[in-house]
């Protein structure tokens, strides 16, 4: 793992050093600014300024942050909570564990930020099993903060305001990343998605009011009370500003996290990447992680944003950039693709239990040159079938993969059905 | 009262309900107002998963269900359009690929809400030719159920019913994706006094009764509205009976009474009518007829009277409220006093099982009965309709006349002995526990001359005081 994006900006500029992820180091970095500034601040102005910002979540979804702290209601009956997902379980997504290991205090100040504005008593931050290193660096910056003060019966020694942060780990399911599966196997149960409503600002974690944002998410806040919003809303587009951990992966010279406002042309993240490794021709890129469409080489100028992927038919998704060259056989693309969201689904709904296999099993059978004209047909439809009718956005993150490498790619997926064999190489293991 | 808009029909419904919560409230739910539903349970919490209940609701991007979606103020819903048929026949074909569709040899035939819905939403060809989910034949999950795991829709149904009425939790949903299975707990039967409940809601052919299992097809059986009689809960029933015998019972909704559950005692206890009857009348131990049986005893009844002896009447909490009134009469009649009765009595839970084991002391009480176990003391003539006063308190009795159905330590001793007909044998009423009236009908035939208590009484009535009415002076 890189230890600093190769290209930096506010959020990742000391990400080199080994002092930022201590408490001293971080502070003498100038750490600890946003909270100070925060608590200057009665918590509605907080929000406010969120809002302001134009802060959109950075864990796929791309809602808007302050929107969503302001859904947390404004009275003290019952606990309030927030939970940080770190539980980064999207393929092609690496950001979220480089910010963990290298900027931990980042991630902690952001959510005391929002334990201020929104009156959070207790913090739950979910970082995912795998990442061991991760956990051994939030754990020990927390130890820190509670060692200063800087958690507790008063935080940074302002009365009236208790928190406390607890770091639980996952244990290996990409549906604990969905927010309200996330908060089940929280409480200890089978990580299953929530039906909506009740929402979690109702009735979230232990059944009580619960913001979950993104850990990227947080990480971003600090540096909007200490630089204030019109710095913020330089970078980046009017629609969604600050900047991004791209992490680039797949057929590239360079793979690795460049941080960059976003909005920042495909192209240019392409070329800072080195570009498709070996002088091959690029052949498709998955803008936002595996869940999402894919771009086909003719669209390299779009800009890496929410609202300017949606209209070509795409999403950033979590910014992780897949590139596959001339050599990619697309459709064993679907068919990986469509075998993880099969192994992943947690099986409530019956569109995505029943869909997620069955879509694997046409994509399997035509990559194994076994397909036929009917299965394509069953292709281009099942996954119909399943798209927004779920409780969660499972079944769409399933069915769009598929949908946008028909879309692009059906020339592909009928050479093996005419060909009865995968014309790019012999057979795979999946 | 929020309006509700359905496919032009409006509604007026209670706050706070979901569509679907709000249309059952109106008793119109796939019965005026069809929206297809199969992990929805009108007793169990909301679980939201099947995502058959899609609708259209005006405003609302996306589908909804309507299981789960809160009614608001003026809230359009279209159940009808091709949007919504295109959802759920999207979902009828994903929950039929891997299903074994093996319809004429499974017992759910003929009750399944799979066959309903794939009639009317689904298609009628499949498009899969993949092989079914690996899954189990015939499991049996505990002493009363036995589970076909590849028929299973997933639906979680009997999951939630476990943990929320009985609250035990036997089950649960292993592993993901289209590897879900339901199974017991490791080392946990589903072992619990409401286990076979989950074959009622059971939407398949998945989990079946032991008992039941393949004994008949559904379609032979008629279902008659009946009272389960085995405590004074009065759980709704519906007696299935084919070729004058009775197959099953199975809870009939009632909120005020036992929701739409009953417990397995209660449901196993259609065979005791076919068990121990008394099918014979007796006369001193020898067989008569019962028209014969009444006779002697409305004359033993005159003698006595004649004699000044003491007459007495035990009544039974086991008989209707219009047997216990003609009892009542019929004992005023004679000059007896008010009769007694006595209770069964054992174990209560907080679900429905009620500590008197009986349907109609209620009944007995309002008409001014005595409830009481002890001796009779002395008398020379007893009437007594049903065994649940102990033998022993009828010691020092002379003659005893009984009228009851199923043979008992009181009938060896009883010189005149009148079969009756049980509750599944005639038309009356109970009261329950709370003071709920509630009604009966006949099912079945008894095999032999029985008459229902009211008959056997008024034969005897005739016998005594037309016998009266010849002795001189």
């Amino acid at each position: 793992m890189q230890s600093e994006p190769y290209v930096k900006n506010y959020l990742s500029e000391h990400y080199g050093s080994d002092a930022y992820r201590t408490l001293e180091g971080y502070a003498d970095a100038g750490g600890f600014a946003g909270i100070k500034k925060a608590l200057s601040l009665p918590p509605d102005e907080v929000t406010e300024l969120v809002k302001a910002s134009g802060l959109r979540g950075r864990g796929g979804a791309g809602f808007a942050t302050g929107l969503k702290w302001s859904f947390m209601p404004k009275t003290a009956e019952r606990m309030k909570v927030i939970v940080a997902n770190g539980d980064e379980s999207e393929p092609g997504s690496f950001k979220d564990r480089m910010i963990m290991e290298r900027g931990p205090f980042q991630v902690l100040e952001g959510i005391l930020i929002g334990a201020w504005a929104m009156g959070a008593k207790r913090s739950f931050l979910y970082v995912r099993g795998e990442y061991g290193e991760s956990i051994r660096a939030l754990q020990a910056a927390v130890e820190e903060l509670r060692a200063k003060k800087y958690l507790g019966k008063a935080c940074f020694g302002k009365k009236g305001f208790e928190h406390d942060i607890i770091v639980h780990c996952g244990a290996g399911a990409y549906i604990c990343g969905e927010e309200t599966g996330l908060l089940e196997s929280l409480e200890g149960k089978k990580g299953q998605p929530r039906k909506k409503p009740p929402f979690p600002a109702q009735h979230g974690a232990f059944g009580l009011p619960t913001t979950v944002n993104n850990v990227e998410t947080f990480a971003h806040v600090p540096f909007i009370l200490e630089r204030g919003v019109e710095w913020f809303r330089q970078r980046g587009t009017e629609k969604s500003p600050g900047t991004t951990l791209f992490g680039v992966s797949g057929h590239v010279e360079r793979p690795g996290l460049f941080e960059l406002p976003l909005g920042t042309p495909l192209r240019e993240v392409l070329g800072m990447a080195g570009g498709v490794r070996g002088g091959r021709r690029l052949k498709g890129v998955m803008p936002g992680g595996l869940s999402m469409p894919i771009l086909p080489p003719s669209e390299l100028d779009v800009g890496l944003a929410e609202e300017l992927l949606v209209p070509k038919g795409t999403h950033l998704g979590t910014g992780g950039v897949m590139v596959m060259d001339e050599t990619t056989c697309m459709v064993r693309v679907a068919c990986v693709t469509s075998y993880f969201f099969r192994d992943e689904s947690c099986g409530q709904c019956t569109q995505c239990r029943e869909g997620t296999g069955w879509v694997h099993k046409l994509c399997e059978r035509i990559e194994r040159g076994r397909g036929t004209a009917e299965d394509l047909a069953l292709l281009d439809d099942v996954p119909s079938l399943m798209e927004g009718q779920t409780i969660c956005a499972f079944a769409d993150a399933a069915a769009w993969p598929i949908q946008g490498l028909l879309k692009h790619f059906r020339a592909d997926f009928q050479a093996h059905i005419d060909e009865k064999k995968c014309p790019f190489s012999e057979s795979f293991e999946l | 009262m929020p309006k509700l808009t359905i496919d032009g029909r409006e509604f007026q419904v209670a706050e706070g309900r979901t569509i679907l919560q709000a249309i059952d409230d109106l008793g119109l739910l796939m019965a005026g107002v069809d929206i297809p539903h199969y992990c929805w349970h009108p007793k169990l919490s909301i679980d939201g998963s099947c995502r058959l209940c899609q609708v259209e609701v005006e405003g609302m991007p996306k589908l909804q269900i309507a299981c789960n979606t809160p009614v608001t103020d003026g809230m359009k819903v279209h159940t009808a359009n091709e949007r919504v048929a295109k959802a759920r026949r999207g979902v009828m074909e994903l929950l039929l690929i891997n299903h074994p569709l093996d319809c004429p040899i499974c017992d759910q035939a003929g009750e399944c809400k799979l066959q309903d819905y794939a009639f009317d939403y689904g298609v009628a060809g499949a498009r899969t030719k993949e092989p079914r989910r690996p899954a189990k034949k015939s499991v049996e999950l505990g002493p009363t159920i036995v589970f076909d795991q590849e028929r299973c829709i997933l639906c979680r149904r009997c999951v939630r019913f476990c943990q929320e009425v009985p609250k035990t939790g036997e089950l649960g949903v292993f592993g993901r994706g289209d590897e879900s299975l339901l199974e017991t707990f490791p080392g946990k039967p589903l072992d619990n006094p409401y286990s076979m409940n989950v074959a009622d809601i059971c939407p398949v052919g998945a989990l079946t009764t032991r008992d039941f299992r393949f004994k008949i097809r559904v379609w032979f059986l008629d279902d008659v509205e009946s009272i389960c009689n085995q405590c004074a809960r009065g759980c709704n029933i519906s007696a299935s009976r084919s070729n004058n015998k009775i197959y099953r019972f199975v809870p009939r909704r009632n909120d005020a009474v036992n929701e739409t559950w009953m417990c397995d005692h209660g449901r196993m206890s259609y065979k005791l009518n076919g068990q121990g009857r008394l099918a014979h009348a007796r006369v001193d131990g020898k067989p008569s007829s019962a028209y014969a049986a009444a006779q002697r005893a409305g004359e033993l009844a005159r003698q006595i009277r004649a004699a000044g002896g003491r007459i007495v009447g035990v009544a039974s909490p086991f008989a209707s409220n219009e047997e216990l009134e003609a009892f009542r009469d019929f004992l005023a009649e004679l000059g007896a006093g008010p009769a007694r009765f006595a209770v069964p009595r054992g174990e209560s839970d907080e679900i429905l099982v009620e500590a008197e084991k009986a349907p109609n002391a209620n009944g007995c009480r309002a008409l001014g009965m005595t409830e009481t176990n002890d001796s009779l003391g002395h008398a020379d003539l007893a009437f007594v309709l049903g065994h649940t006063t102990h033998a022993a308190a009828f010691a020092d009795v002379r003659r005893v006349v009984l009228i009851d159905s199923h043979e008992s330590a009181l009938s060896a001793r009883a010189d005149v002995v009148i079969p009756a007909r049980t509750f599944l044998e005639k038309l009356g009423h109970f009261t329950n526990g709370d003071g709920i009236v509630q009604r009966f009908d006949p099912v079945v035939e008894p095999a032999f001359e029985a008459l229902s208590e009211r008959e056997a009484l008024d034969e005897i009535r005739k016998s005594a005081v037309s016998a009266a009415a010849r002795e001189p002076g």
